[in-house]
């Protein structure tokens, strides 16, 4: 096995790391000390060196979001922690959430001393109730030895921290929706622009970072930019944590660096396909990306750049390994039921064409397909993406498209089925989905 | 939309389906392309409340941008090059691919739905969809007849989620009693149930709902709009003067929208002024001259009135006449009643923090037209107090009441019919029979409510537009300028030569000075302003000519 990088789980196995002694024992809190005395601008700069870029799905570099925060607006500039992980097949916030909460704190008061920010929140997904507990108990911990408050450090920086729990929606993990539930109005995305770094939270300049982003700022500060940068590739610099899911021997969240083989991966990290059977489908970035073949990873390396040039993405790395008993029309149907349940309902093609293809796969897999049923997800796909509000639309339809593109004939065959009227009962199938919620 | 504001903006050049457009800097696409003549539909977009981009039916191509672009949302740019569904076939594919998507779970009840025939989702349907659905599977049902307050009823089926109803509870009035429940396609509009949507403008979110979701609870189910009469007229409940589309089937009103008009009511209407549209109705209608209290000749009833004389008369006013009217009744109180002491009905009420928004205080819808028209002037609400205290006293002898709304609903006020009946000439031109009033005055003259007359009036804000008749006026009664001219002509003095109200409305514009130029058609459009145009003529010099239709 590869000797990866370990930046953010170096010290998860540590059974106090969550306690703020634990974590001071090992350097907690050691950065941002030094961070204090370093000029904000100059942060920013170190961070942009890095080349780091934000790990929850989008890709985007997280120095040039920074340098994008007017200074002196005369208004605020609120910093959040989106914690809001809710990409089918992702957890590995989770586990720093629960395992080594000072991490994040302390990246998250870098990221607010480099945008002279006052206040900061970690939105947390409202199902993460110990999670929550874990990094509320931190964040008072911190509060009472007076690493969060007033005058941090004797350096006359105020900061103050919250967290939030949402109440349970994908959608929320989407910036200007996640920013609408915390002022306390219904979930649903804003238009673009303004951009959150002109007019955010409150209509004031504000960061939001994924959880991941945010626990690689001790690092990077530490250390210097040119020490991440030197870790990975070119344009996907550091480690990235993946949430491997799915049929195969050791799942879990593993630290690899950037630009590691993804067949490799999975033979070694993830110990191969369970019960010695063979690989048919990978979906390499948490659902929302297209969905990869085995053929097609046997050359692709686990970076930004390759796996765009590969057809898929990234994302935010929930690494999802499907074995070749999997019936490629039921779990297209489980991610359609996922985005027809999780769709806002604010714009009309997500809200009626994501239930609309929901229904037709129900329709399916249920022996009751029609000969103009694929033709028909396409077209609707094609009016879907590209014309919403935000990119849930345009990314429901990824795994949509290239799963009927890739697997034609299972879908093929069960319409076909359907048509000579031979539906075979599904033993295998215990779910229903019948479209009711 | 003429925007005539002084104020210099900085304009963009843009090209919209080829055509090269200018617009403000900052605005949208969708107001460059409206002002050019160019149409883009829309469902949520309303020009006075905030943007959410949600209904998707307003799409654009614009070059060089990675996807389309919602012509709502979008600021023009200098230099853009922007089309719309008359040139690309992107957007009439994104377009019908919206209507299907909105279809989907909208019932086809058209043929019961009060919004079938002035519905922008049957309108925009036929326009730029018209396919049959490709949707076979069961569509979701919700609510069907849910009252969301004592004036408005939801059908949440019909709803398209284009939130203008929220957006306007939430940004005008303030009160945020609409709000949407649960995701997705479930997504239904409702009202807290501690809460219900009560407030002085709630029929307004009927008017801005594009399709039939929201309906008014008084007019449900009444008629069908193409058996209406619909006219563009004036609200004339306060000086506010709000547009008003008016639908009229057998004489009844059966449906109030506003009429958007940036300039007076954008597009709201308070429930007061709408659900109470037939209140300038009478409910028993004075159709013959009377004299005494019993039905007269109109002629003997002219010969009596004509009694009046001017020195101690006394003459009441009410506010909702033409401004022609006023002007006329100038002309006979200046040529026959000299030194008359005219006073206008004007009183004001307390109002609360949303009528405010739209509601004048007064109930004088054109009192501002009296003062333009020399008739009054001063403080209107003391001065008519002061003359009813005079009436009630019974020291006045001539007494000429002019329109319904001259005198307060006189039941609580026995003291006034007392002092209208010791008048010794009483003549009162009116429409209702039932009132105390007609039966204590001597002379009766049979008048037309203001919902019956076309004319001019002015606005709170000096704005002068123009009422057009929505109901039929029953025979026998006559306009008041036109009963005040027969009583002139009685008393020996010539008030007028038009013969009907359009002529009466030209005569007025061309021999006064100050509106030479003006045409009704401007007036119709969003009125025109007073205030500038006073301004604007001190200039203009001695431009004057006969004044025209359009």
């Amino acid at each position: 096995m590869t000797a990866h990088h370990s930046i953010l789980l170096k010290n998860i196995r540590q059974p106090d790391q969550h306690t703020l002694a634990g974590a001071e024992s090992r350097g907690a809190y050691s950065t941002i000390k030094k961070a204090l005395q370093i000029d904000p601008l100059k942060v920013i700069e170190e961070v942009k060196t890095s080349g780091i870029r934000g790990r929850g799905g989008a890709g985007f570099p997280t120095g040039m979001k920074w340098s994008f925060v007017p200074r002196n607006s005369g208004k605020p500039v609120y910093l959040i922690n989106n914690a809001d992980e809710s990409e089918p097949g992702t957890f590995k916030d989770r586990l720093l959430l629960e395992n080594d909460p000072h991490l994040i704190i302390e990246g998250m008061l870098i990221a607010a001393w480099a945008l002279q920010s006052n206040w900061s929140c970690i939105y947390i997904r409202g199902e993460y109730g110990y999670p929550f507990s874990r990094a509320k108990k931190a964040i008072e911990e911190a509060y009472a030895k007076g690493y969060l408050g007033k005058n941090i450090f004797g350096s006359n920086f105020n900061h103050d921290m919250v967290i939030h729990r949402g109440a349970g929606a994908y959608i929320c993990g989407e910036e200007s929706a996640l920013m609408e539930s915390l002022e306390g109005k219904k979930g649903q995305p804003r238009m673009k622009p303004p951009f959150p770094a002109v007019s955010g939270l409150y209509q004031c300049p504000t960061v939001i970072n994924n959880v991941e982003t945010l626990a690689n700022m001790p690092f990077i500060i530490e250390n210097g930019g040119k020490a991440f940068l030197s870790i990975g590739v070119e344009k996907s610099s550091g480690t990235k944590l993946v949430s491997a899911s799915g049929h195969i021997n050791k799942p879990g969240v593993y630290e690899i660096d950037m630009g590691y083989p993804m067949k490799r991966f999975i033979e070694e990290e993830c110990g191969g396909i369970w019960q010695g059977r063979k690989l048919k489908a990978v979906i390499p970035g948490g659902s929302s990306v297209n969905i990869m073949t085995a053929p097609e990873i046997e050359k692709v390396n686990m970076d930004y750049e390759s796996l765009r040039l590969a057809g898929s993405s990234l994302g935010c790395a929930g690494f999802m390994v499907l074995d070749e008993t999997t019936d490629m029309v039921e779990a297209v149907l489980n991610l359609a039921h996922f985005y027809a349940h999780e769709s806002c309902g604010q714009c009309t093609p997500c809200r009626e064409g994501g239930h609309w293809i929901e229904k037709i796969f129900t329709r399916i897999s249920r022996g009751q397909g029609l000969p103009g049923d694929i033709p028909l997800i396409e077209n609707v796909c094609a009016q879907i993406g590209g014309h919403t509000i935000c990119a849930f639309g345009d990314t429901m339809i990824l795994p949509y498209l290239s799963i009927i593109k890739k697997f034609p004939e299972e879908f093929k065959e069960r319409i076909g089925e359907a048509i000579r009227g031979q539906v075979k009962p599904r033993e295998y199938l215990n779910v229903v989905y019948d479209g009711a919620h | 939309m003429s925007g005539t504001n002084g104020t210099q903006t900085e304009l963009v050049t843009l090209t919209i389906d080829g055509k090269v457009v200018r617009a403000a800097k900052g605005s949208t696409i969708i107001q460059a392309a409206t002002a050019a003549g160019i149409e883009v539909p829309f469902y949520c977009y309303h020009p006075h409340l905030s943007i959410p981009a949600n209904c998707r039916i307003c799409q654009v191509k614009v070059k060089n941008a990675p996807k389309l672009m919602v012509a709502c949302h979008t600021q023009v740019a200098e230099g853009m090059e922007v089309n719309t569904h008359h040139t690309s076939p992107e957007v009439q594919a994104a377009q019908a691919a919206t209507l299907e998507f909105i279809l989907i779970n909208h019932p086809l009840d058209c043929t019961v739905c009060d919004q079938a025939g002035h519905c922008k989702l049957q309108d925009y349907h036929f326009e730029y969809n018209a396919k049959p659905s490709r949707f076979i599977e069961n569509k979701v049902h919700k609510v069907k007849a849910e009252p969301l307050g004592p004036t408005v009823m939801l059908d949440g089926e019909r709803c398209i989620m284009c939130t203008r109803c929220i957006r306007f509870c939430d940004e005008i009035t303030e009160t945020s009693e609409i709000g949407m429940l649960n995701r997705g396609d479930r997504s239904v509009i409702t009202v807290n149930p501690k809460k219900p949507l009560d407030n002085a403008l709630s029929g307004t979110v009927v008017d801005l709902c594009p399709v039939g979701a929201l309906t008014h609870a008084k007019w449900r189910f009444n008629t069908r709009i193409w058996f209406t009469k619909q006219t563009d007229s004036i609200c004339p409940g306060c000086s506010t003067g709000c547009n008003v589309k008016v639908a009229e089937r057998d004489g009844e009103i059966v449906q109030v929208k506003a009429r958007l008009n940036d300039k007076v009511n954008k597009e709201w209407l308070c429930d007061e002024g709408r659900y109470g549209f037939m209140r300038f109705l009478p409910k028993h209608r004075i159709v013959t001259p009377h004299i005494g209290g019993k039905a007269a000749e109109l002629n003997a009833a002219l010969l009596e009135a004509s009694k009046l004389k001017g020195q101690a008369a006394l003459v009441l006013v009410s506010p909702d006449l033409t401004l022609e009217e006023f002007s006329v009744l100038k002309n006979l109180v200046d040529k026959t009643l000299k030194g008359a002491q005219v006073a206008l009905a004007y009183r004001e009420r307390p109002l609360s923090k949303v009528e405010k928004i739209l509601v004048s205080p007064d109930y004088a819808a054109n009192f501002r037209g009296a003062e333009f028209a020399g008739l009054v002037s001063g403080n209107l609400e003391e001065s008519y107090a002061a003359a009813l205290q005079k009436l009630r006293s019974g020291a006045v002898q001539q007494l000429l009441l002019v329109g319904e709304r001259s005198i307060p609903l006189p039941d609580q006020d026995p003291a006034l019919i007392e002092g209208i009946k010791k008048a010794a000439v009483s003549v009162g031109i009116l429409t209702d029979a039932g009132s105390a009033v007609a039966g204590a005055l001597k002379v009766v003259l049979p008048g037309r409510s203001i919902l019956e007359k076309s004319g001019l009036l002015v606005n709170r804000n000096l704005r002068l537009q123009y009422t057009d008749r929505v109901v039929p006026f029953p025979d026998g009664s006559e306009p008041e300028w036109r009963m005040l001219g027969r009583l002139a002509e009685k008393m020996g003095a010539k008030l007028t030569s038009a013969e009907d109200e359009r002529a009466l409305t030209l005569s007025y514009l061309s021999a006064t000075k100050q509106l030479s130029g003006v045409t009704i058609r401007q007036i119709k459009a969003d009125g025109v302003c007073l205030k500038s145009l006073n301004a604007a003529t001190s200039t203009a010099g001695s431009q004057t000519g006969a004044a025209q239709w359009s």
